[in-house]
């Protein structure tokens, strides 16, 4: 009876949640709602990225590729076979289904082979596929080759409701399955695969089902992008796209869905914020990047240095923010001294890839395990009560 | 729409050798990338991501040295001196350049991230190469109004090697063609002058079939221009593409001396072997990866010099990115780790990329290599030289 309370209880507390999140974007204006929107998508394939990646342990880099196939199928079903039709909820929730179905598939037919792979061959085989899969719809006329496919737009009232649900949707999801025993064998796979196929886990299996239900995911949240967008085109889903969706996944941490969570929402909201920034001067962004990149250096100097006593361990830190200061005041003026870059001013959206890649690194050399690590947020932990029962990710 | 353009009827036979030529002249460049990443994965077990912008780094120093030369944009005064110096000094220069810059990657990005695991290291690695493209997008300039090409090369013309001779009757009847179509042509502007018009379009009604005519013989010209090129076989090697494959053979001639006759090639095959072990026998591992980033790197830089020289690559900070994944993949096909495995797989990739294009699919360029990549990786994942390893436990 507690079960199903508590169960009946939090479905209809998301679902309230977003439909406050529907009136919320109402309010914002048409701008607001499309990111609000976006932010809800990309947290939808943060965490189904982290289903492949981090829970499962299996490192695909082509996310986009069914986030494509997803939008494509919605936007075709939407030309060709409805067209014309009202777009409603229950219209919403066939596309939602069918290209989660297509984008699926696309996930058993990259998933089945590409099990014979591990690491770094599996990573370039799902970047492979993306590229592939871009090349041939940019040359595909029915798709509209490299110019796209115009969608209806749906109505912002009932769209935003929808990607939050579907977002929610993704986390508990993820979340009860790392609740049960089919969910332990996900992590055992990541763990060893060949100590988990000696305990009975069908390795083969766990990984193919990772794959199809991170892909049908994203493949759901491509079908609301298409009627979120009105427009899709091929050079909306490169590899940038799969490299911004990896490294919201690793910024939060691989395996943690809030950390995922986490950092998509802020990894999405730093380039908005930056979109309204004024133009920024060339040699203090150049400056900042070598300062910072020098405090990282000395920070993991003393991070590596374990026998440091803690005063050491800050002086060195306090020395470190020191030279920092004066290479990068070094470096701006050294960049001024050169005539085809003194002056020059960058637009601060430029900076958006710069700074997702400066972050990859810091975080990855400071914090390899990302930022939450392996940890969850949970109600329980944060007001000092122990779990009893129940699987611990 | 897909067209049926891979008859066999309508291929060009007689283009085929000079394609398989022009193949093998490219995949000399791929040859070249691919033994960074086969080298560097050979110690380190690490996919050099960033190999890709060291290339397009090289490109730029090679662009930035002959313009420091004098070969600069607009300075129309400037004779085109047939000096190999300066190529000499341009392939020294990207050389140094891009050695320097696998050094920094690897002692600031890939030495710290050395005991962690290898996906950290795999994502820091997409981390640096994004930096580098977005980085470089902010300050080099893109496409620079003339390539360098057309400034700094004093190797022009073809060298013509015929093998079938072209059919004389066919020639006899072009000629005939040419001459008719002379004809025409003065014939028609004669009654241009006559009418007092100002183009061929804008005369009078009794003068149409002049028009006509001297269309009809300009369409049969072109009939027979195309019909007499299709005749006999002969290989058009431009002359500087042939110094590029010369030098592309003299640095790997100078690679495989080292490799196989130095004690610091003995080493690098050693720690290629068994990491751990080399360093027990008193290998200096740190030194070894350094090298082997310094030379790498130098032979991506060696590429991207000629490649931007000789075939006139348009400049942009992307421009790494497909070289680097086609060198990649041909690293793999050849059999990543095994030196003589990336000449062979480069080879064959450039290969494969001129016979698509001659085969009618030319933009499905881009896509034959991850093709190949994925069928490669499914089939025999050690590649053709390579032995694919089994996992002990």
């Amino acid at each position: 009876m507690k079960f199903w309370g508590i169960r009946l209880g939090s479905i209809a507390l998301a679902v309230v949640a977003a439909l406050l999140i529907g009136m919320v974007a109402q309010q914002v204006g048409t701008t607001g709602s499309r990111l609000i929107a976006l932010a809800g998508l990309y947290v939808t394939l943060a965490v189904s990225l982290n289903l492949i990646n981090g829970i499962t342990g299996q490192f695909s880099i082509g996310h986009a590729a069914f986030y494509q196939v997803g939008a494509y199928t919605a936007a075709f079903m939407a030309t060709q076979a409805f067209a014309g039709r009202p777009i409603t909820a229950t219209y919403l929730l066939m596309m939602i289904g069918i290209s989660a179905v297509a984008a699926g598939i696309a996930g058993l037919l990259i998933g089945l082979p590409s099990l014979r792979l591990k690491g770094d061959y599996l990573a370039i085989v799902t970047l492979g596929f993306g590229e592939i899969l871009r090349i041939i719809v940019q040359n595909v006329q029915q798709l509209g080759g490299s110019y796209g496919i115009n969608v209806n737009k749906a109505n912002p009232t009932e769209l935003v409701p929808m990607i939050w649900l579907l977002a929610m949707l993704c986390i508990a999801m993820c979340r009860n399955l790392l609740q049960t025993a089919q969910g332990l064998s996900f992590l055992s796979v990541r763990e060893d695969e060949v100590a988990s196929g000696a305990m009975g886990v069908n390795v083969t299996k766990t990984k193919v089902t990772a794959f199809v239900i991170g892909s049908a995911f994203a493949g759901a949240a491509g079908a609301l992008l298409a009627h979120n967008e009105g427009f899709i085109n091929p050079q909306s889903f490169g590899m940038d796209v799969s490299f911004i969706i990896l490294t919201m996944v690793v910024l939060g941490g691989t395996g943690s869905i809030t950390g995922s969570v986490v950092a998509a929402l802020a990894l999405f909201t730093l380039p908005e914020l930056l979109r309204d920034a004024p133009a920024m001067p060339l040699n203090g962004i150049i400056g900042t990047l070598v300062g910072i990149s020098m405090l990282v250096g000395v920070i993991k100097l003393a991070m590596d240095n374990r026998s440091l006593g803690r005063e050491v361990w800050s002086s060195r830190v306090m020395a470190g923010i020191g030279i920092a200061l004066v290479v990068g005041v070094a470096a701006s003026f050294l960049t001024n001294m050169i005539p085809a870059l003194a002056n020059r001013t960058i637009a601060a959206a430029e900076l958006r890839m710069v700074i997702f890649s400066a972050v990859l690194i810091i975080v990855m050399l400071l914090r390899p395990q990302g930022i939450f690590g392996h940890r969850e947020f949970s109600l329980a932990a944060l007001f000092g009560k122990r779990l009893e029962t129940g699987v611990r990710a | 729409m897909f067209e049926p353009t891979l008859l066999v009827a309508e291929l060009n036979f007689s283009a085929l050798p000079q394609q398989i030529l022009n193949g093998l002249m490219f995949g000399a460049i791929y040859a070249l990338v691919a033994l960074g990443y086969t080298m560097v994965y050979g110690v380190l077990r690490l996919i050099n991501f960033a190999h890709g912008e060291v290339f397009m780094v090289g490109a730029y120093t090679a662009l930035f040295v002959s313009w420091q030369m004098g070969y600069f944009t607009g300075a129309e005064g400037l004779q085109r001196a047939s000096n190999p110096g300066v190529l000499i000094l341009m392939l020294l220069a990207a050389m140094v350049v891009c050695g320097l810059l696998g050094f920094v990657i690897e002692r600031f990005a890939y030495r710290p991230m050395r005991n962690q695991p290898r996906i950290a290291s795999l994502i820091t690695a997409i981390g640096v190469s994004l930096l580098l493209q977005y980085g470089g997008a902010l300050v080099l300039p893109v496409s620079p109004p003339r390539s360098i090409i057309e400034q700094v090369n004093p190797y022009e013309g073809n060298l013509t090697i015929p093998i079938v001779p072209k059919d004389q009757a066919l020639g006899v009847k072009l000629e005939e063609a040419r001459q008719a179509d002379v004809a025409a042509k003065a014939a028609l502007a004669d009654a241009i002058t006559r009418a007092g018009v100002g183009s061929e379009f804008d005369l009078p009604e009794s003068d149409e079939p002049i028009r006509d005519a001297a269309l009809d013989s300009r369409n049969k010209l072109r009939e027979a221009e195309f019909q007499y090129n299709k005749t006999g076989m002969s290989l058009n090697i431009p002359r500087g593409q042939g110094i590029m494959v010369l030098t592309t053979i003299l640095l790997m001639a100078a690679l495989s001396w080292l490799v196989l006759r130095t004690k610091t090639g003995r080493e690098m095959r050693a720690v290629s072997h068994d990491f751990d072990s080399a360093s027990l026998m008193g290998v200096d591992v740190n030194r070894i990866v350094t090298i082997t980033f310094l030379i790498g790197s130098a032979l991506a830089g060696a590429g991207a010099m000629m490649c931007s020289t000789f075939l006139g690559t348009p400049l942009t900070s992307f421009v790494g990115v497909m070289w680097g994944v086609k060198a990649f993949v041909a690293a793999v096909l050849g059999g990543i780790g095994n030196i003589t495995g990336a000449v062979l797989g480069g080879l064959l990739i450039g290969l494969a990329e001129t016979l698509v294009v001659w085969a009618g699919g030319s933009m499905f360029k881009d896509a034959i290599a991850f093709v190949i990549l994925i069928v490669v990786l499914l089939f025999r994942p050690g590649g053709i030289m390579g032995s694919a390893k089994v996992e002990k436990v």
